[in-house]
C-alpha cells in the first residue's frame, strides 16, 4: 500500500505559478487569491505529488512521510 | 495645486530615476490611462499580482495581436524590419502564448528549470565568475558590467545550449545584437535583426543533431518538443534565442543594479562581508532577492485586455494595452515597511521582479543562483567597493532597468 504524505505550502512563497496542480490535479488546487492549496492527497500518486513539489519554481511546497515524519521533499 | 502627471515616460527624469514619478503614480492614480502611449499603467502590487494570477484576462501574445510601432520611434525606413523580423521572432516565443498553448509549450521547457535543476549550474557559475574576476583583480578597477555582468550569462548560456568553446566567441557577438532589444536608439532594429537571424542560422543544424543525438543541453530539449509536435522548427529556434533575449540583460542589471545599491549602502556591503551564515534562508540569498525588489532588471511587462475589465472604478476594453510596473510595486508600502530602504536582511521579501503567475520568470532560479554568487565573490574580493564615475547613464526604456556602464576601483 502506498505510504501517506503530508503536504503543505508556503503561502509567503507561493506565487500562483501552477504547474502543481496541472502536474498533481487531484492532490492541489487553486484558491480565489490563485495561490495553491492541498486539495486531496490521497487521490495523487506519490510519483505525481514529488514530481509537482520539485516543479514548483520557488520551492514552496513541502512533502513529508505523514507515518514516520521523515521529509521527502525539499 | 497638485500639477497633472505628466504622460512622458522616456523624459531623462524619469529615465534617470523613475521612482519619483511611478511611486506618485501608485499614490494617485494606480490604474492611470496614459494617452501619449495609448497604454494603461498598473503600479500597485495587489493589482499587478491579481492580474498576473487572472491571465485569462490579460494576453500576453502582445507582439502578435499589437500592430503598433515600438517606441521609443525607431527609423520610418525600418519599420519593415520590425514588422517582417522582429515582431514575428517574439511573437513566435512561448512567454507570448496564453493558455492552453502555453502550458503545453512551458511544460517542455520547464523541469530544465526548476530550483533542483538549477542547483547543478551553481558550480560551473562559480567558477565562471572566478575567471573573469581573476583577470581584472590585480588591476584595482573593472566595469561591473563590461567585465562580470554582460559575458557571465553568455558564458553560462553557451554552456547550457551545449556550444563547443571555439564558438563562444561568436555567441557573444551575437548576444551584443540581442542587447539592443533594451535600447533606444533609432537604428537598433538592425543590429537586433541580424542577431536574431544569425542566431537562427547558428542553431538551426544543432537542432537537426540534436534530434538524431540527444543530449542533456537546452537544445535538445526544445528539439525534444519538436519530436513531441508542441514546437515547430520556427519556435525551436526562437526559444532557444529567448535564453538570450530574456536572461541576459537582465542578467546584467541584476547584477549591475545590485553592486550599485551595495556602494550606495556601504553599510550593507559591510553587513554581508561579515556575515557568519547563521540565518536561514542565508543572508545572501535574502539579499540577493533585496537587490531583485529594490531596483529590480525589468521594470514593466505589458499585456492586452482579452475583454472588458473593471479596475478601481476605471473601465480597461477589450484590446487595450497594458503595462504593470515592477519598480512601484516593490516600493509599495502596503506590502513593504521602509518601502525605500535597501536592507538585505529583509525577509519575507515578496517583491515581484519576476513577475507571478503562470507567467512567473522561467530562469527565476538561474537569476538567483547567477546574483548570489557574483554578490558573494565581490563581497570577498573587493571589501572597499567605491564608484569610479560622477555620471550614471540608464538606457532610455521602460522595460529594463540597465545602467550604459558601471566603472568601479577596490583600492
Amino acid at each position: 500500500m502506498a505510504r501517506k504524505l503530508s503536504i503543505s505550502v508556503d503561502h509567503n512563497l507561493c506565487v500562483g505559478n501552477a504547474m502543481c496542480e496541472t502536474i498533481a490535479t487531484k492532490a492541489f488546487a487553486l484558491n480565489d487569491d490563485r495561490q495553491s492549496e492541498v486539495a486531496d492527497p490521497d487521490a495523487d500518486t506519490e510519483e505525481n505529488i514529488m514530481e509537482a513539489a520539485e516543479s514548483c519554481p520557488v520551492s514552496a511546497i513541502r512533502v513529508v512521510d505523514a507515518d514516520t515524519g521523515e521529509t521527502l521533499f525539499p | 495645486m497638485q500639477t497633472a502627471i505628466s504622460d512622458d515616460m522616456f523624459s531623462p527624469e524619469v529615465i534617470a530615476d523613475p521612482y519619483p514619478y511611478y511611486d506618485r503614480l501608485r499614490e494617485e492614480d494606480p490604474v492611470h490611462w496614459n494617452e501619449k502611449y495609448q497604454t494603461w499603467i498598473i503600479s500597485r502590487i495587489d493589482d499587478l499580482t491579481w492580474m498576473t494570477r487572472h491571465h485569462e484576462l490579460f494576453s500576453s501574445a502582445v507582439f502578435r495581436d499589437d500592430p503598433r510601432a515600438p517606441y521609443p520611434e525607431i527609423d520610418e525606413s525600418d519599420m519593415g524590419i520590425y514588422d517582417d523580423i522582429v515582431r514575428l521572432y517574439q511573437a513566435n516565443q512561448f512567454i507570448q502564448h496564453d493558455r492552453p498553448e502555453h502550458l503545453e509549450m512551458r511544460k517542455v521547457v520547464h523541469s530544465y528549470f526548476t530550483p533542483k535543476s538549477m542547483e547543478e549550474w551553481r558550480p560551473f557559475i562559480k567558477n565562471a565568475i572566478t575567471h573573469l574576476l581573476d583577470q581584472v583583480q590585480d588591476k584595482g578597477h573593472m566595469d561591473v558590467m563590461r567585465d562580470l555582468a554582460t559575458p557571465l550569462p553568455v558564458l553560462v548560456i553557451a554552456e547550457m545550449m551545449g556550444v563547443p568553446p571555439e564558438d563562444r566567441g561568436y555567441i557573444r557577438e551575437l548576444a551584443e545584437k540581442l542587447l539592443y532589444i533594451g535600447r533606444g536608439e533609432p537604428d537598433r532594429m538592425k543590429p537586433l535583426s541580424e542577431g536574431m537571424i544569425g542566431m537562427q542560422e547558428y542553431v538551426s543544424p544543432l537542432v537537426d543533431e540534436r534530434l538524431v543525438n540527444p543530449g542533456d543541453d537546452f537544445i535538445s530539449v526544445l528539439a525534444g518538443g519538436e519530436k513531441a509536435g508542441i514546437f515547430d522548427r520556427q519556435q525551436v529556434l526562437v526559444n532557444t534565442s529567448l535564453l538570450l533575449l530574456a536572461g541576459h540583460e537582465t542578467t546584467i542589471n541584476l547584477l549591475c543594479n545590485g553592486t550599485l545599491a551595495f556602494i550606495q549602502h556601504p553599510d550593507q556591503w559591510d553587513r554581508l562581508k561579515s556575515d557568519k551564515g547563521e540565518t536561514l534562508p542565508p543572508l545572501i540569498n535574502r539579499a540577493t532577492e533585496e537587490c531583485l525588489r529594490y531596483d529590480a532588471p525589468v521594470k514593466s511587462i505589458q499585456r492586452i485586455a482579452s475583454e472588458d475589465v473593471e479596475m478601481r472604478g476605471k473601465l480597461i476594453r477589450k484590446e487595450d494595452r497594458i503595462r504593470w510596473f515592477i519598480t512601484p510595486a516593490n516600493r509599495d508600502p502596503e506590502k513593504f515597511d521602509r518601502p525605500d530602504d535597501f536592507d538585505i536582511g529583509r525577509w519575507p521579501n515578496p517583491h515581484v521582479a519576476f513577475g507571478s503567475g503562470i507567467h512567473h520568470c522561467l530562469g527565476a532560479g538561474l537569476a538567483r543562483l547567477e546574483g548570489q554568487e557574483a554578490f558573494k565573490a565581490m563581497a570577498e574580493r573587493f571589501p572597499k567597493l567605491e564608484l569610479d564615475t560622477d555620471q550614471l547613464e540608464y538606457q532610455p526604456s521602460i522595460t529594463f532597468r540597465s545602467l550604459k556602464s558601471l566603472p568601479v576601483t577596490w583600492n
